[in-house]
């Protein structure tokens, strides 16, 4: 059977893109998306934009890594109360 | 005795003789991964150290009451969360705009910084964009969001938390979560935009060797 490639279709999948995204959906709705997103040019490079903000905003946000200096405060503070008891 | 003898050998009181050590190893390392999370709620690097330490005494007076097989980074975030003012109570967001984030149209910054000449195609379209803002410029707009989509978005992005988890913490309904993050996306989308533009990008990437 041929699925019908509408407005409704990309609607559709539109508004199902963020829970594809993080792998929310079933199996079977997983499929739809994926065909969908085969056919339709627009869609695909749409996905493909949101896919990478996130990942990319994901990736900037992981380099903000803690000071050392704070870490060591934090250890310092740490032993400090273990042998206030 | 070696320095890290005798500190291997002390036992941290209340937690069933558990090491200092074995302690100091497992609450440092929630700190640093939680780390992310007290930056992305608070308005800067001192604050977000402050909050960490505060979380950090709290968790070594409760250390004990840890259940066995309790997920730690979620009784830990628990903690750090107890820092900050309640999402609706006391909205920490948007902290230097008073543009209205809510009101943001899907596929906002694909359409804005393909208008502009950034790129929309390739394996990582958006690289080029995020690449030019840059950790402290992203967070920035992180930061922009109103507070209940703030602290969502902080969580999945920063913690990188399931929709469960982020429930879990917070004590809201998993359907929350989800509705919450979505629309956090879309408007996250567009302060990366506004921050973009102050930043002088909102005509392109130009030449980025000049």
């Amino acid at each position: 059977m041929t699925r019908r490639l509408d407005r409704t279709t990309c609607e559709e999948t539109f508004r199902r893109l963020d829970d594809y995204l993080d792998r929310r959906l079933s199996p079977e709705e997983t499929r739809l998306i994926e065909e969908h997103l085969h056919l339709c040019e627009a869609c695909s490079r749409e996905f493909v934009f949101e896919a990478s903000v996130i990942e990319g905003v994901r990736e900037k946000l992981s380099r903000l890594t803690a000071p050392p200096d704070l870490v060591a405060r934090i250890s310092a503070q740490i032993r400090r109360e273990g042998e206030a008891g | 005795m070696p320095e890290t003898s005798r500190i291997a050998s002390r036992r941290w009181a209340g937690t069933a003789g558990r090491p200092v050590a074995e302690v100091e190893l497992l609450l440092t390392g929630l700190a640093v991964w939680a780390y992310g999370v007290a930056l992305g709620l608070a308005d800067g690097e001192a604050q977000a150290g402050e909050r960490l330490q505060a979380a950090i005494a709290a968790a070594c007076q409760g250390f004990a009451a840890l259940a066995a097989g309790e997920d730690g980074r979620l009784w830990f975030l628990g903690l750090l969360l107890a820092g900050f003012p309640a999402p609706g109570q006391a909205d920490p967001g948007p902290t230097d705009s008073g543009t209205d984030l809510e009101d943001t149209p899907d596929l906002l910054l694909y359409a804005r910084s393909g208008a502009a000449g950034w790129p929309t195609t390739g394996a990582e379209p958006a690289a080029a964009l995020l690449d030019r803002l840059g950790p402290g410029r992203v967070i920035q707009a992180l930061r922009r969001l109103p507070g209940d989509y703030r602290i969502v978005c902080t969580l999945y992005f920063m913690a990188d938390l399931s929709y469960e988890e982020i429930a879990r913490v917070l004590q809201y309904p998993v359907g929350t979560v989800r509705a919450r993050l979505h629309r956090a996306r879309k408007m996250l989308q567009k302060s990366l935009w506004q921050v973009a533009e102050a930043e002088g990008l909102g005509d392109g990437p130009g030449d980025p060797s000049q």
